[in-house]
Formats: structure tokens, sequence, C-alpha cells
């Protein structure tokens, strides 16, 4: 039991960052209706920026604000694209598209950035915030399960209580519609783009540390992220956070049982399954009426 | 145990001395059209660049040619892209065999040559002198004896080292297990707990390529392992010591194979205060002065080529392919080059703690010794100034 407890709290730092960019990922969804499969891979950019400048010798905090900047014209450049060829085409189109997307910002990130070598990643918060269960939980990893619950409330107020926020899921919903009432929808969906761009730019900032330092790892931590959005259909935030941060300690607990612990990366699959599974429960029965 | 080995190697030299010596004075390798064709399948674009491997051949071969080439032949060398693509192997190694008539495959580095094409080249009776033996098939094969240790041999020579010179008691191994490659891991430790005589006190076969490490890092220090095995590729190296480090954990040696050994890694772990072991496959490359590294870093200066790892397998695989041609007597066929290497006598190089020997085994892993370095304040130091060789197991 106490080694399940050990196991689990182990996991919370993967959970914390599943919750992150999962929030993030059900935020640009609900905002802009894509499933965006390149948000880790838009934070990654600016965090291999950040690498590039303290590895020539910036100062960091300078280099952290940079590096922002461009993981932020890079979600630009990206909602761009979807906005310009992609706005009126279904949700399915859209998804593969992000996912064209991922394949080749992650070819030309690794080309970019050396391949599998792996970087001088500097610590934005380093050191440990408590001990529990025998295991030290980072400052990191306690500021990624707040600032996913941080971004969760801000993200719950802003949509359902400022006029921009009722804009912004209109535009979502209905785009033609909602330019016609005079909603300047490419201005907003860039803005919307940007936004989460930055703010996954710093949260892989924090994560990345102490994950594997390179460019397709820490792009890929899409998966498990969009599955946390799923367990959250993709409308709640709440959800999605707790979603993510069960993640991490079920993939947590499972590595500490040797029968399991080899499929442990099957388990965001498991989860997307199930929760597939459940929301589709009654979909069937509607159709056979 | 290390002066046995270095007599067995003194006589393995003599032997091959002897071999060349004899057949100084015969009529020595002919050529029919001046050249003797060569190729290799490496995997340079994909998902990893082993390109150094054989572009380390080339420029051996190249200043073999320079100097008037094998008793006037020239050596033709072919390098084949496999994109690490199992259909493009297969066609790259079609091509060198059929229509190229290469008579041996020299310097080949690729995830996946071996697994691919090995029973082709036992068809076509064609062998392959690897420069780089990366997937498991490599030191299973008839057709292939790579001139590294490769990461099996290299895990037992780890683990012998671990418990022969650092005194390990609890020695656990955790490894990536990707494609076929589970067994080959579980027979490394296997060998060495036939050879130390010891258990292994904690195996986990689960580590994952990409994902948190915490869980895995606190397993080790909970089970009391006072040394750690992983075969772990750099970037996770990285990831592990930074993960030991954020859960504070000491006491514990690290130990990493070959791919962990990079000046990458060693600058982005400057700050640890870990204890961190790396097995080489040969020579420490970072040894840029060493006497064994000398004519090989010359010859590479002198092609431009950059002084890597990688390029040291290369360098070798074309010495050993020199050698054993310059002692065939007649014509320089595929026939004639299998035969010789099947019946050619040990040889030596400085760049290897164990002579290299193809011969008629069902499987070959010739090279069984690794020079330990270890990670001190950013940069790698020579732990062990002697070749660690693997003795037999009992």
């Amino acid at each position: 039991m106490n080694a399940l407890l050990t196991s689990a709290v182990a996991g919370l730092t993967a959970g914390g960052t599943y919750a992150l960019l999962g929030v993030c990922a059900v935020f640009t969804y609900r905002l802009v209706a894509v499933v965006n499969f390149t948000g880790a891979a838009i934070g990654t950019a600016g965090t291999f920026v950040l690498i590039a400048l303290y590895e020539a010798g910036f100062p960091l905090w300078p280099s952290v604000l940079a590096g922002i900047a461009a993981g932020t014209v890079v979600g630009v450049a990206i909602g761009f694209i979807m906005t310009r060829w992609f706005g009126e085409a279904s949700a399915s189109t859209k998804a593969a598209v992000t996912v064209a997307l991922l394949v080749g910002i992650i070819a030309i990130g690794l080309r970019l950035t050396g391949g599998q070598h792996p970087h001088n990643m500097p610590e934005l918060f380093p050191g440990s915030a408590f001990r529990m269960a025998g295991v030290e939980v980072t400052i990191a990893s306690v500021l990624t399960i707040g600032l996913a619950a941080l971004f969760t409330i801000l993200a719950d107020l802003f949509l359902n209580n400022t006029k921009v926020g009722l804009n912004l899921r209109a535009l979502a919903d209905r785009p033609m519609a909602a330019e016609l009432l005079g909603i300047r929808v490419q201005m907003l969906s860039l803005l919307v783009w940007g936004m989460t761009g930055a703010f996954t730019t710093f949260a892989l900032m924090i994560i990345a540390p102490q994950r594997s330092p390179n460019f397709m790892t820490l792009s890929l931590l899409v998966v498990p992220a969009l599955a946390a959005a799923l367990v959250g259909l993709f409308r709640s935030f709440w959800r999605t956070l707790a979603g993510g941060i069960g993640l991490g300690l079920v993939e947590g607990m499972a590595s500490s049982v040797d029968s399991v612990s080899q499929y442990r990366s099957a388990i965001p699959f498991l989860v997307v399954l199930a929760v597939l599974l459940w929301s589709q429960r009654e979909a069937r029965w509607d159709e056979a009426r | 145990m290390q002066w046995k080995s270095s007599l067995v190697a003194v006589a393995f030299a003599g032997l091959g001395f002897a071999a060349t010596a004899a057949t100084a004075s015969a009529a020595g390798p002919t050529c029919k059209d001046g050249t003797i064709k060569v190729g290799a399948v490496s995997t340079i674009t994909g998902p990893a660049d082993f390109s150094e491997v054989p572009k380390a051949t080339q420029a051996a071969f190249d200043a073999v040619n320079a100097a008037g080439g094998i008793n006037g032949c020239k050596i033709d060398y072919t390098i084949a892209d496999d994109k690490a693509d199992p259909a493009v192997a297969a066609q790259a190694a079609r091509d060198l065999i059929d229509n190229k008539e290469a008579v041996a495959l020299v310097g080949s580095g690729s995830l996946l040559d071996c697994a691919v094409n090995s029973a082709t080249y036992s068809r076509k009776k064609i062998l392959s002198v690897q420069g780089l033996g990366v997937d498991a098939a490599c030191f299973s094969s008839p057709n292939v004896a790579p001139v590294n240790v490769g990461p099996y041999t290299l895990s037992t020579a780890m683990a012998y080292y671990a418990t022969n010179q650092l005194k390990s008691e609890k020695l656990c191994a955790f490894f990536i297990i990707i494609g076929g490659t589970q067994e080959a891991y579980k027979k490394a430790i296997e060998n060495w707990e036939k050879i130390s005589g010891k258990t292994i006190h904690l195996i986990d076969l689960t580590l994952p390529f990409q994902g948190d490490l915490t869980p895995y890092v606190i397993k080790a220090r909970d089970a009391g392992c006072d040394a750690v095995l992983t075969n772990q590729v750099e970037p996770q190296v990285v990831q592990l010591i930074k993960t030991v480090d954020a859960q504070k954990i000491t006491g514990i040696n690290w130990l990493f194979l070959a791919p962990g050994y990079t000046e990458q890694v060693a600058s982005a772990l400057a700050d640890t205060k870990q204890p961190i072991y790396v097995g080489t496959e040969w020579e420490p490359f970072t040894e840029k002065s060493s006497p064994a590294n000398a004519q090989w870093a010359a010859d590479m200066q002198k092609a431009g080529r950059p002084l890597t790892a990688f390029s040291q397998g290369g360098y070798l695989a074309a010495q050993m392919f020199v050698k054993v041609v310059s002692s065939i007597d007649g014509e320089v066929t595929r026939e004639s080059v299998t035969k010789a290497l099947h019946e050619m006598q040990p040889i030596t190089n400085p760049l290897s703690g164990s002579p290299y020997v193809f011969g008629t085994a069902k499987v070959h892993s010739p090279m069984q010794a690794t020079k330990v370095m270890k990670l001190e304040k950013g940069a790698w130091t020579v732990e062990t100034p002697d070749w660690v060789v693997l003795p037999q197991a009992k």
C-alpha cells in the first residue's frame, strides 16, 4: 500500500504536465474549434529558442521572454494557416491538418536542434517544494499543477462571464454567423492562437528540464494531454484537469506493479478508448431509434 | 585477470603479425579490373544518423587507395542509405550485392541492416564487417561480425565492472526494450551472473523511451540498489540524472552504455554530483592525445572528418578488411574474401581491447573489452586506463 502511494506521488509530476497541456488543448478547441495536435510542439519550439539563447550565453530571464515571444509567433503562424485555409473545414479535417503540421514541425525541429543530442536545459524553478511519501515533490511540479488549476479557473470565468469570451464561443460554434454579426473573426482567432502559444511555451519551459530534453519527446507530450482533454470531452476544464492528474497518478502506480508496468505507455490510449465508449454509449441508442 | 588477458592479446598480435608476414612473400591479392568493390548499408537519413561510420570507412579506404591500393587494387566503396526503412534496406543490400557486385560489406552502421538483411547475406554468401552493430541480429547472425562491443556484451561488461571494481553488492538493471532486444538483454545479465557468481538485485525491462522517470528512480532507491545499469541513450541519460538529482538521491553508482558517452551529455550534466560511468566501444575518443588513437586521429584529420566514436568504428572495420584482403593469394572475389574472413587469424588494433576475428561460428561478438569513463565536472575522464576485458563465462 505504501509503495503504491509512493509511486502515485511519483506520478504527480507527469500528471501536472498532462493536465496543464490538456487544459490548453480544451481552451483551443472551445475557442477556435480545432483539436490541436501541435500544442506541445508550439511550446517546444519556443522552449528551444530559450535553450539556444541560454547556451549562447544570454542571461536567463530575457531569454525566457524571447522564447515565449517565439512560441507566440509560431502559435500565430499555425493559427494563420488554420483560419486562412481551413476556417470552414470540418473538425476532423482540421485535426488531420494539425497532425500533418506536427509531423512537419518535429522533422524541422529535430534537424535544427541536432536530433537526439541532449541540450543544457536551464531550470527556471529549481529545487524541491516538499517531501511526501518519500518522494521529493519539486517546485516545478507544484507549479505545473498550480498553473493548470489557475488556467482552469481563469478560462472558465473568461468564457462564461466576459463579452470577448462570448464572442469567442460564437466564433468557435458558427464562424460564418459570428462574422456576419460583426465579430472580427480572424483577429480574435489569431489572438487565441497567440495566447495559447505563449502559455504552452511557458508551461513547457517548466516541464522540459524534467523530461528527455529533445524536440520529439517534448512535442509528443500532446498525446497524453489530448487523452486528458478527452476525459473532459473537450468541454469541461475541471474534468480535464482531473483527468490529466489522474492519468499521471495511474501511470506512476502502474510502474510499481511489474505485470502492468510494461504496458504503462498504453495507458493514455486505454483512457481514450474508455472515455469514447462511455461518451458514445447513448449515441448508439439514439441512432437505433 | 588483467595480465592474463593482455598476454593473450600479445599472443594474438604475434599470430596476426606472423600471418601477414607469411603472405608478404606470396603473390598477394589480384583483381580483375583494378578495383575491389565494397559496400555498406547505413542509416543516414531518418530517425538516426550513423553516416559517420561508413564515411570514416571511406576515409580509411581513400588513404589506402592514395598509397597505391591493396597490391595495386583500388577499393571502390559504395555507401547506401537505408533511411531506417526495412524495404529500402533490403533493396539497398540487393543492389550492392547483385548490381554493384560487392565482395563484402564493410563499415555499415544501421538501425536495422542486420535484422533485415542477415538472411540475404547468408543466402548470397557475403559477409559484413559491421562498423557499428546496433540491433540484436548483428550479434546473432553467422554472416555479420561487428567491430564494436555492442549493447549486450557491454551491459555484461559494465555489470562486471560494477561488481569487480566498484564493489557493488546490489546491482540493479533497468532496460528500455525496443523491438526484439528483450532476450538479448536478459542473456547479457545472465552472462554476468555466470561470470560473477552473483545474482541481479532487481531487473526492470519496462523503462519507457519517453515519459517521466520519477517512479523508476524511486523504485531503484527503495529497492536499495547501490549501482544501477541502464541502456538509455543520450537525452534519457540526462533526464534520468536530472530526475535523480531532483529526488535528492545519493549513494548509487549510475552506469550507462556507449550511447551516453558524448560531449553533449557531459556538458548537459556539468552540475551533477552523481557518480556517472559509461562503457566505451573502443579507445575513448575524447582522449585525443592517447597513442592508441594516434593513427586513427591522423587519418581522420587528413580526411577532414570529425573525431567521433562512430568514426572509430568505421575506421576499424576498414583496417580489418584491408588486412584480411591483403592476405588473399589470388583474385579478390566474394568467395575468396568470405573464405579469408572465415579462416583469418585474430587481428589486434590499438583502438579496441580485443582482437578482431570473423571465423565460422554461428554468431559473432569478437569484441569483449571496454574502457570505463567517469563524468567529472562536465568532462569525461578515463577511469580504467587498462581495458576491462570480460572473462569467459564459467
